[in-house]
């Protein structure tokens, strides 16, 4: 387009400039509609609104104004009365407390700890080394105890544990007469009866290994998702780079997954903080059992609300719980989550 | 350093028959470009070489030594992927020195060499960015120089410059050209580009359907090719064919077009026809006066100024021809035109069924 000797002067000499004399018009809507349209979104998003509001929002908040009150929810709303720290105070008082939180971590490690180490090499077997109709089979058989019932699964557990007529036991037993084993089972006779449930210094590990027994197959899953989507393309490159299976594994596919146990890391660490079912039915909610062995802070927080009526208490203790998670959540964060999040790729 | 042998190698997936009994050998220290068109099963062949794939049957002899069994590793092969192959973990310092750190080699000798390799490719300001801060072009400089860093018996290059730009990609050529000149490394280069092929490798394999067609210099390929296929294959812009019924009269034999031209040609050809394809390859072809020897009449029908030369589109006997003109006459469209070309530039090959 070339500028024509008759455009008006002034104009700019680097390019053609079209604009009109007359004044601009500014095209729009009217009023009514401009306000239907601010108004739409907030339409489609109004149910997570009211249901977040009504069951999380209203809550947190509302236990935070608990954790000031001495309250017996049977007594009515009207039996409320405000304490100030005191909750806090005697929660922290509390050796039950401590002792719940020292079990607590003691679980969330013991029983954390292995359901990656093993998921992380059943779920590369899976995608590396085998079809994928059997790893389909493998992987939906290993999710099932996740999918069902805790408390279906400890009872379970509680009969196989149990002293006298345990499988576990009975097994054991067993095993001990056989020739290899006898020499050091030989013990296991006079122990017997073996008291998994009832002794405070097996309650803790037979509660974790239930939790590793059903929390492995989950984690199978995030990670069978994690090694499929590494490329074919990076184990070939590493092949011809000179790299062994083992190299492959180590230097390719467990920094590649990265992303993926972080997540499941993340939610085992969450998870296992707010422990309770299992310990709750493994000690048949006998106040954490023998020696308050199995008491988790969710399980002390339950006794504290429900059993002995005091909401203020377990408002706080609630409280209490929620700054330990988050700050070792924070702590997880802080060292893994650059790479974690994928934030170096 | 090696030679690189295969011997009636043939490879199926499942029912579908990749490779038909190859037979090719690579000097020790011989540059060996492959081509073909997509999905002839080059990539395939190099994977075999390389001991990620197995052959189906056949041997892959390396210095004598039959290593079909062989890893990878022990076939001590650098390949550059197709694909990059990046590690995307990895810095590109880390990916050009992975191979030496799975080596043992120690940490600071990488690094020089690394560094090294990353200056030959023009990397030096990207050593610490991650490949997914990396243009194409860039991506697949860090997978050669994860291939140079290395001291193997061979190198395998997948179309290690298609994503490169027309400059970048012919200073990379040069830098291939200067590098095996340099260390004399037997190298397999996989390119669509005849060009490269051409202008690199001492001898160039065409592959059609996983059957090499012909093997050679690139200068016999261009000269003597073997079928219509490496004909039509070698050469830019590629050649022309067109329809000819072969004719004797005495001893001498000429080539009829169906407009009734007649041609002259080598008398070697005579027991091809009588239907047979003539090649014609575009820069053989010349305008000519009408009386002219071997002068076809035809039409132009478009005229391509590429600066030095133009391209021309004539239609002959109802089928079109490029030619490449460097006299850059000045021609109009439909403008009637004769051809000529020299007796013994005709190529002729059986009529395709
Ligand atoms: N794993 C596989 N399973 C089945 N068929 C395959 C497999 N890999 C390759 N093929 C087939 O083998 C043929 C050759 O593939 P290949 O990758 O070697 O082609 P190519 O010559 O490298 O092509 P391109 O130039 O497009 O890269 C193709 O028809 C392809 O579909
Ligand atoms: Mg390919």
């Amino acid at each position: 387009m070339a500028i024509t000797p008759h455009d008006p002067v002034g104009q700019s000499p680097h390019g053609p400039e079209t604009a009109s004399e007359k004044p601009r018009r500014v095209r729009g809507h009217a009023a009514r509609r401009r306000w239907i349209k601010t108004l739409t979104p907030w339409l489609f998003i109004s149910p997570f609104i009211i249901i977040f509001s009504v069951f999380t929002a209203f809550p947190l908040v509302f236990s935070g104004y608990l954790s000031f009150q001495e309250w017996n929810p049977v007594a009515g709303l009207s039996s409320m009365e405000f304490v100030g720290w005191d909750n806090y105070a005697l929660a922290l008082d509390d050796p039950w407390m401590w002792k719940s939180l020292y079990n607590t971590a003691w679980l969330a490690i013991v029983s954390g700890i292995p359901q990656h180490l093993i998921a992380i090499p059943v779920a590369y077997l899976l995608v590396t080394a085998v079809r994928s109709g059997v790893r389909q089979f493998y992987t939906a058989t290993f999710f099932v105890p996740f999918i069902t019932s805790t408390v279906a699964i400890s009872l379970i557990f509680y009969t196989i544990y149990s002293g006298n007529s345990g499988i576990l036991n009975q097994w054991l037993v067993a095993i001990s007469k056989w020739p290899v084993f006898s020499s050091f089972l030989g013990w296991v006779e006079e122990a017997m009866p073996i008291r998994w449930l009832n002794s405070s210094d097996l309650i803790k590990p037979s509660i974790a290994f239930v939790v590793i027994w059903k929390y492995t197959g989950f984690n199978i899953v995030i990670y069978s998702a994690g090694f499929l989507t590494v490329s074919k393309d990076l184990y070939d490159a590493a092949k011809v780079d000179g790299c062994n299976a083992w190299q492959q594994f180590w230097n390719i596919a467990l920094p590649m997954i990265r992303p993926f146990a972080f997540f499941a890391v993340t939610l085992t660490i969450i998870g296992n903080l707010q422990m309770f079912e299992e310990p709750f039915v493994l000690t048949s909610g006998n106040s954490g059992g023998v020696g308050q062995s199995g008491l988790t802070a969710s399980y002390y927080l339950y006794l504290v609300g429900w059993e002995w009526l005091e909401m203020g208490a377990a408002a706080a203790i609630s409280w209490v719980l929620f700054l330990f998670i988050a700050i070792v959540t924070a702590v997880h964060f802080y060292f893994n989550g650059k790479k974690g999040l994928g934030g170096d790729r | 350093m090696a030679r690189v042998e295969l011997v009636n190698l043939s490879k199926s997936f499942g029912a579908v028959k990749v490779l038909h009994d190859l037979n090719l050998t690579v000097e020790e220290g011989e540059f060996v470009a492959l081509v073909g068109p997509s999905g002839c099963g080059k990539s395939t062949l190099l994977r075999i070489i390389a001991g990620l794939e197995e052959a189906s049957s056949g041997e892959i002899v390396m210095d004598n030594e039959i290593v079909n069994e062989l890893s990878p590793r022990e076939r001590n092969i650098a390949m550059v992927f197709q694909s990059y192959a990046l590690y995307p973990h990895m810095t590109v310092e880390e990916n050009i020195g992975f191979n030496l750190r799975i080596s043992g080699v120690r940490k600071a000798e990488v690094r020089t060499l690394a560094r090294a390799a990353a200056e030959t490719l023009g990397l030096t300001d990207l050593l610490d960015r991650k490949p997914s801060q990396l243009s194409g072009g860039q991506r697949q400089r860090v997978a050669m120089g994860r291939a140079i860093v290395r001291n193997p018996d061979a190198f395998l290059f997948d179309e290690p410059l298609s994503n490169l730009d027309a400059k970048l990609r012919s200073e990379m050529r040069d830098e291939i050209k200067r590098l095996h000149q340099k260390v004399k490394t037997t190298s397999i280069y996989v390119t669509h580009d005849q060009i490269e092929a051409m202008t690199l490798a001492d001898r160039v394999v065409i592959l059609k359907g996983g059957v090499i067609q012909q093997i050679g210099t690139p200068s016999e390929l261009y000269r003597n090719p073997a079928n219509s296929f490496v004909a039509g294959f070698i050469g830019s812009p590629a050649m022309n064919f067109v329809d000819a019924t072969l004719e004797t009269s005495g001893d001498q034999v000429f080539a009829a077009l169906k407009d009734g031209t007649r041609l002259p040609v080598s008398e070697a050809y005579a027991d091809l026809g009588p239907q047979v394809q003539l090649g014609l390859r575009p820069e053989n072809l010349h305008l000519a006066e009408p009386n002219a020897e071997n002068a076809i009449p035809g039409t132009v029908q478009l005229l391509e100024p590429t600066g030095a030369v133009n391209h021309l589109k004539i239609s002959v006997a109802g089928q079109q021809l490029t030619v490449v003109d460097d006299t850059l006459t000045d021609l109009a469209l439909d403008a009637n035109v004769h051809l000529s070309i020299a007796s013994d530039q005709i190529h002729i090959f059986p009529k395709e069924k």
